[in-house]
């Protein structure tokens, strides 16, 4: 197979030049799932874990204590100085994320029914500081209903009342053992992969495809007695060698560091559902080689397409973020189709035919994507073929 | 001589067509790939509707209350809710399938089965919390005062937001605006890539044009500052350009100190020229690896900056603060972002000086290993 072979030399040569960006992308992809996967545990469990906040009050009163030990269920208290660049400091670094100021009066205005509001510092968007609003309203809005219905109550009567009444709290049953592997790893990563990977891919087939285009090669090799489906079928033969290599590097990669959580049937969808992707990547690898002329042109096209279809399709941002128009777009793209099949994976605990079919059908898609890419690109070779 | 060689460096650059994708054409389509996936953050749509399932029986028929609570949340477009009344059977069986998050059961309690534990399963039991312990309270009051049940429940539906966002600054919190703060300060040091090219045409062993370049009897560090002019004449409008746009058309916020943002968007340009123009200096080898080299240095200065995950930044403020400081990306979105948050200026000076030392540094630097070359052949 002198094609084959031909194709194996050049990529060799380029394997210095793709090493250096399969490290960067795996160290990268790896730091990202792992602080992404800390960040969703943060925000998900039941026992939250709980907020570093600075409480600064300018008058002490039992309402005011209650207070404290209520949100004290939900947060850390750290002392500060009351200073604006401290605190500032302190919540740009996010030593705390949340602060919450009472401000001289407060007590006596809300006893006698007088609205005053409490101040508050935080980091935008965020969680655990939604859960400390949620607290706080809480507890003022009830002691507000008693101290509007039980006129005369004290202060401390109402924060003895308080307690007890929100101290009730919801039963909650997971009949299903919780998966006993942590597949969120995973899930980050087999994502991250639609970026890393494609970039390899379409970065290591393309310069291979600039090379063989040569012109002087292209005649030497339409001059051997080496049919045209031969030859082609040789190249796609080597490309797709290209790929399953790139694509073992990772996973393997992946296996290694989450070394505990890989023997879960969910790490085996997983797995497949990349591989397919492979194959998909190594259809756009090849398409892109197809229609980019030089070097350049195609870390252009690269960059701008395997961004862009990641940005938009979940990679980076998580789907749940993403609006409903950068979603229709990115159901043009494989990778929302592959970060759709994996985040279906990480959530599967049975694996019945009912559950496995959604999975599948996204892969079938990706799949259908390959094959277009590979059809796409033999057309337009065919036609560039004499010219 | 200047108006010539800036002249015909001007042209020669304009014409570059890759450059001039990298530097302009890229940051553009990043930045509308940026507000495409970042318009909903922030936004009340991020929010989707839950679905959840409630048992039918007995307990649940009866108890008027908590039938109550949960229309008044799963109705009208602010819903928390998409409510499925179904058998303890049916409800388990749409848990399995994933179709709802969660399902309610009315016993002596209310109890709550869920799948595993995550954001709206939060969301579910909060609900019931809350609804638990107004319950609790409204019944004390009762107990105490069984007389005022009506006004109970009026003061019930009237609750109060009892907290006022102070952020001290004129400026809301925004964490969305970090991504295109660093997307601008990528631009800037993309436009190492000029850099990168005015010294390459200036080394008379890396290029044929350099070679030129050298026998002409002008002196070496006056072509080369005559062209380094161009370039970055270039670049700074390219970056006034594409700050413009996000401005005007893609409606980013910057704060109110125009021109101070304008002034660090030119000083980024420079510094991102100059240090392009250092790394191609040092890395002597080929144009594939100086390209390489400076496409490597701003994405990971830019990844550092928290350009594709804005909480890298603070991971690295509190890990490795030196790194913060010397991550040139860092220090320029650092200094936008201070302009639009803080009220003092403080903070920006320390980035800007920090900035203009690295920039200078890359000058010296440049120099130091331009000046004197001679070539003895070629």
């Amino acid at each position: 197979m002198p094609v084959y072979k031909l194709c194996m030399k050049i990529t060799k040569k380029n394997i210095p030049h793709l090493l250096i960006y399969i490290i960067v992308f795996l160290i990268v992809s790896s730091i990202m799932a792992v602080t992404a996967q800390k960040s969703h545990k943060e925000q998900e469990t039941f026992s939250r874990v709980k907020t570093n906040i600075a409480f600064i009050n300018e008058e002490e009163s039992p309402l005011i204590e209650g207070l404290k030990d209520e949100l004290g269920k939900a947060a850390n208290f750290v002392e500060l100085p009351d200073e604006t660049e401290t605190l500032q400091d302190a919540l740009f670094f996010r030593r705390i994320v949340y602060i919450l100021r009472i401000p001289e009066g407060f007590t006596q205005r809300f006893i006698n029914g007088d609205y005053m509001p409490l101040e508050k510092t935080t980091i935008p968007d965020s969680y655990s500081s939604a859960y400390i609003d949620l607290a706080i309203n809480k507890y003022l809005n009830t002691a507000r209903l008693y101290i509007q219905q039980m006129g005369g109550i004290t202060q401390e009567e109402l924060v003895s009342y308080l307690k007890e009444n929100l101290s009730k709290e919801t039963n909650v049953e997971i009949p299903y053992s919780e998966p006993e592997a942590d597949l969120n790893y995973s899930n980050y990563f087999f994502n991250y992969l639609a970026y890393s990977l494609l970039s390899i891919l379409i970065l290591g087939m393309s310069a291979l495809m600039i090379s063989y285009n040569d012109r002087d090669l292209k005649r030497r090799v339409g001059c051997s007695p080496l049919s045209d489906t031969a030859a082609n079928l040789q190249f796609i033969l080597a490309n797709l060698t290209f790929a399953m290599v790139s694509w073992l590097i990772m996973v393997v990669f992946c296996l290694i560091i989450d070394a505990k959580n890989s023997l879960t049937l969910n790490t085996f969808y997983f797995i497949i559902s990349s591989f397919i992707f492979a194959f998909c990547g190594s259809g756009m690898g090849f398409f892109i080689g197809s229609v980019a002329k030089g070097n350049e042109t195609i870390s252009a096209i690269t960059n701008v397409v395997v961004l862009g279809s990641c940005f938009l399709s979940g990679v980076f941002v998580p789907v749940e973020f993403l609006g409903s128009t950068a979603l229709k777009i990115a159901s043009f793209t494989p990778s929302y189709w592959y970060v759709k099949a994996n985040n279906r994976i990480a959530q599967l605990t049975h694996f019945d035919a009912a559950y496995i079919k959604p999975v599948l059908s996204d892969m079938a898609i990706v799949f259908c994507f390959g094959i277009a890419f590979f059809a796409l690109s033999l057309v337009i070779r065919k036609n560039r073929r004499y010219s | 001589m200047f108006a010539h060689i800036f002249n015909y460096r001007l042209k020669c650059l304009l014409r570059d067509k890759i450059t001039i994708f990298w530097t302009i054409a890229f940051p553009l389509i990043l930045a509308i790939f940026f507000k495409l996936a970042f318009s909903n953050i922030g936004n009340q749509e991020v929010f989707k509707v839950i679905d959840i399932a409630v048992v039918e029986n007995s307990q649940y028929q009866e108890d008027q209350n908590f039938r109550l609570a949960l229309d008044e949340v799963s109705k009208g477009d602010s819903r928390l809710f998409n409510i499925t009344v179904a058998t303890a059977e049916e409800a388990k069986k749409l848990l399995d399938e994933n179709l709802i998050k969660g399902y309610i059961i009315v016993d002596n309690q209310i109890k709550l089965v869920v799948k595993e534990s995550g954001l709206s399963q939060n969301i579910i039991k909060s609900f019931i919390d809350n609804y638990l312990q107004t319950v609790s309270a409204a019944s004390t009051i009762i107990q105490n005062d069984p007389s005022n049940q009506q006004e109970i429940l009026k003061s019930l539906a009237d609750r109060k937001n009892y907290i006022k966002e102070v952020t001290g600054t004129g400026a809301k919190p925004n964490s969305i605006l970090n991504y295109f703060y660093s997307l601008i300060a990528m631009a800037c040091f993309y436009g190492g890539f000029f850099g990168m090219r005015e010294t390459t045409d200036i080394q008379a062993n890396i290029s044929t044009l350099a070679a030129r370049i050298n026998v002409a009897p002008v002196h070496k560090l006056k072509t080369f500052l005559y062209s380094l002019c161009a370039a970055l004449l270039i670049h700074s409008v390219e970056m006034l350009a594409l700050l413009g746009f996000m401005h005007y058309v893609l409606k980013i916020e910057f704060g109110y100190r125009a021109g101070f943002v304008v002034l660090t968007t030119i000083i980024g340009s420079i510094a991102g020229v100059l240090m392009g123009a250092l790394i191609s200096a040092t890395v002597k080898k080929s144009e594939g690896l100086k390209v390489a080299a400076v496409l490597t240095i701003s994405m990971l200065g830019s990844f550092l900056a928290g350009m594709m995950f804005q909480d890298m930044k603070y991971i690295i403020a509190q890990n490795v603060p030196i790194l913060s400081y010397i991550n040139p990306i860092n220090l320029l979105t650092d200094a936008l972002y201070s302009l639009y948050y803080y009220d003092n200026l403080s903070r920006y000076f320390l980035n800007m000086v920090f900035l203009s030392v690295f920039t200078i540094l890359a000058t010296f630097g440049t120099y130091l290993i331009l000046r004197r070359r001679k070539y003895a052949s070629l």
